[in-house]
């Protein structure tokens, strides 16, 4: 009998092995037999995780993203060792981490960044160290108009000239208010440019900026009306949006102006946040392709995310990028001579030579470039909300306005555009 | 003019992190002690405040935030090297300290320590709306852009040449603190602390004096938030909240505010604990636990903190150590 219990249990021992390998059936490329071996590739993510946000979902994205690679065959069969710091949204914690990755630990290059406060204070040492951060969630003005620092994810200036475009050219708007925070490279940066958007279409924006220390969502809704706008874009983080809205709601001005967002509040828990007040009314920006779109890097974002993130990870914009740099990231190191994935400098000049990196994610194509100045993504989508959800109601389009002049001259160059 | 033991050994350690540390330490740990030795400065600052005339001041960090505002406006206005920017951020802070300190001088205890809370608040304010200078034109000096590049001094441009000036700095101002001990404000001081009455009827001029106090307070934070600039080469609000300004001073009741060597204890457990916590995975904030645990510490058992209990072991230790007949 204790034969028998002994040969069914390894029976069943053997049987199950396979079931185990083969949950996880999504490989990630380049895709070689079996899990990595070697020396790893050291490569460091540096997010923000405090008070008043969460910015580590792009970092867990690109994590679970190198796990997929890892155990898929690595990089010319090496593992990746990604190393990833909170900054804590501190300015010394932020210079602290980068230290620590680049000078302490080594690493090639920083991959899936996501912070308002790290490409602020580490720009300048990133180019002074020669190491990329193809970053993921980018925030601030310092992080698109750096030398090295490039992201898959558009920011508030590109997401918000998108939502005054589609305010202007489908909701007829002529004059825009556009409200932000009074940080002079986010809110006034972005605000700012729409600004120039509207005056070089021969219209009118002005900007309405919040105090961060002490937003106050009625006063501003006040100011914004009192500019004599006829059209409100809302370019604020989620949370403040939806008290901004709702200062609109109590107000019932929802018929008075038409209203946009940048992408903020393109996120699956806002319409239910917003309530039903709301539907129909409200356009948002996406930055990236829809959440559920069904493209071929879209369904392996959420596939790779099942299988080697967590299950309280975030299927956001974020995550989509996070996943989108490591990807692009991985692509570039499986195309480099092996000898020279280890050497900062080759991969440095590698990542700056990126030009043509497509996905299903994004609507144009990655690029980077040697420039002082990096925004491959700058077209987008434009959602609506709608039942409890959002509807596309346009596709892919380029934005347009004096900020990204200069950016498309370089693509020029480059044979993108 | 005599030294103790405690003064001697404090300036040759300072000689010897000047020498040494930089070679014994990676990058991460260069930027937390170049930190660790900023914020040292700002609570020398506080505790003497706190140790010589009994005044509480709650508004050291924010004052800090004065210093690096005024060395970025100068960095990113004016053409001048580090060191004479430096000098003008003290002076200036100095100036600043005073003047808000004025109508704070007739108050005591409670009231003075409420008002500097309030001027660290106000300040708080005025940081998170106007910004810091980042290179901009006009009064505010803020761009909607990358911040300008930092001028570092000449001779510590590296970050290991930068722990090493900010050490040497940091020594100064500890030197500075114990020339006033020594000399005639020192005196007035602590006829002020035993009795305001006293030491007006002994001719002493008690607002002048307390204004002193500030002056000196404000020139080190005024120092320490500069030379912080000049680590970072940018600041945020967020460093300066008036929140940060009473955990430092916490801090220095713990560390121990009578001895120099209480303010190091202070700035290590304010930067370099949480540091530990992070690198071992632990979130940061539990500090605040602890540091939380220590303050009643010492309110309750260690009125001198911990520099108190460590003096007082080494005191226990020589008494034990020497010839019974010298006892």
């Amino acid at each position: 009998m204790k034969t028998t219990l002994k040969a069914m249990f390894l029976a069943g021992t053997v049987l199950a092995i396979p079931g185990v390998v083969l949950a996880d059936t999504v490989v990630c490329e380049p895709g070689n037999d079996g899990p990595a071996t070697g020396a790893p590739i050291r490569v460091g993510g540096i997010f923000g995780n405090a008070a008043p946000g969460d910015f580590s979902s792009a970092t867990r994205a690109a994590s679970a993203y190198f796990a997929c690679v890892n155990a898929s065959g690595g990089i010319h069969g090496r593992p990746v060792e990604y190393g990833v710091e909170n900054d804590q949204w501190n300015p010394e914690l932020a210079a602290q981490a980068a230290a620590k990755l680049v000078e302490d630990q080594g690493v090639v290059a920083l991959v899936g960044n996501a912070s308002f406060v790290e490409m602020s204070v580490n720009a300048s040492y990133y180019a002074r160290n020669g190491v990329m951060v193809m970053a993921s969630g980018c925030a601030v003005s310092e992080c698109f108009e750096s030398s090295n620092i490039v992201s898959t994810n558009q920011g508030p200036l590109a997401s918000s000239v998108g939502a005054a475009m589609y305010a202007v050219e489908d909701l007829g708007a002529t004059n825009i208010a556009c409200i932000g925070l009074a940080i002079p490279s986010v809110g006034n940066w972005s605000c700012g440019a729409v600004e120039s958007y509207m005056e070089a279409q021969g219209l009118r924006a002005s900007s309405v900026l919040m105090n961060p220390g002490a937003p106050d969502v009625n006063s501003s809704l006040l100011e914004a009306i009192a500019s004599g706008a006829d059209s409100i874009l809302v370019n604020l983080p989620a949370g403040l949006g939806i008290a901004f809205l709702g200062a609109a709601e109590q107000q019932a001005l929802r018929d008075v102006y038409t209203w946009t967002s940048s992408t903020p509040l393109y996120d699956v828990s806002v319409p239910g946040a917003l309530g039903s007040y709301w539907d129909g009314a409200l356009y948002v920006n996406a930055e990236l392709t829809p959440l559920d779109g069904e493209g071929e890097h879209a369904r392996h974002w959420r596939a790779v995310m099942d299988d080697y993130g967590r299950t309280d990870d975030p299927r956001d914009t974020f995550s989509q990028a996070g996943y989108l740099s490591a990807r692009f990231f991985t692509q570039l190191l499986s195309t480099m001579d092996p000898a020279e994935i280890d050497d900062r400098a080759a991969v440095t000049a590698a990542i700056q030579g990126i030009v043509g990196y497509e996905s299903d994610l994004i609507c144009g194509p990655y690029y980077v470039g040697v420039a002082d100045r990096h925004m491959p993504n700058r077209a987008g989508t434009m959602v609506r909300v709608s039942d409890g959800g959002f509807e596309v109601v346009r596709e892919c389009y380029e934005y347009e306005g004096p900020y990204f002049e200069p950016l498309i001259e370089a693509e020029r160059a480059l044979g993108l555009h | 003019m005599s030294t103790t033991l405690s003064g001697r050994i404090g300036v040759a350690l300072a000689l010897m992190a000047i020498v040494f540390l930089p070679m014994l330490i990676g990058g991460q740990w260069m930027r937390i002690f170049t930190s660790t030795a900023c914020f040292t400065l700002a609570a020398a600052a506080a505790a003497f405040m706190y140790a010589r005339l009994n005044m509480v001041s709650l508004a050291q960090v924010a004052l800090m935030g004065v210093g690096g505002w005024v060395m970025l406006r100068l960095n990113h206005g004016t053409a001048l090297p580090f060191e004479i920017n430096l000098l003008l951020t003290g002076v200036l802070t100095a100036a600043i300290s005073v003047l808000l300190a004025l109508p704070a001088l007739r108050m005591r205890g409670l009231y003075l320590a409420l008002i500097t809370l309030m001027i660290a608040g106000g300040l708080e304010v005025i940081f998170s709306t106007y910004r810091f200078p980042n290179g901009g034109t006009g009064f505010w000096g803020v761009m909607p852009s990358a911040a300008a590049p930092f001028r570092r001094p000449v001779l510590a441009e590296s970050d290991g040449a930068y722990l090493r000036y900010v050490i040497a700095v940091v020594l100064i101002g500890f030197l500075l603190i114990d020339l006033h001990r020594r000399t005639r404000p020192g005196r007035a001081w602590a006829m002020i602390r035993r009795s305001e009455a006293a030491a007006l009827a002994s001719g002493v001029n008690v607002t002048a004096f307390k204004a002193w106090a500030f002056a000196l307070s404000g020139l080190l934070a005024g120092l320490a938030g500069g030379l912080l600039a000049g680590a970072l080469g940018l600041l945020d609000p967020a460093t300066f909240r008036a929140s940060e300004s009473v955990l430092l001073f916490a801090l220095s009741v713990v560390g121990g505010a009578q001895y120099w060597f209480g303010a190091v204890i202070a700035a290590a457990l304010y930067r370099v604990l949480p540091a530990l916590f992070n690198n071992a995975g632990i979130d940061p904030n539990l500090t605040l636990v602890i540091f939380g645990a220590a303050l009643l510490h010492a309110i309750t058992t260690a009125p001198d903190g911990i520099a108190g209990q460590i003096m007082g072991v080494f005191r226990g230790l020589t008494a034990w150590l020497r010839p019974k007949g010298r006892r």
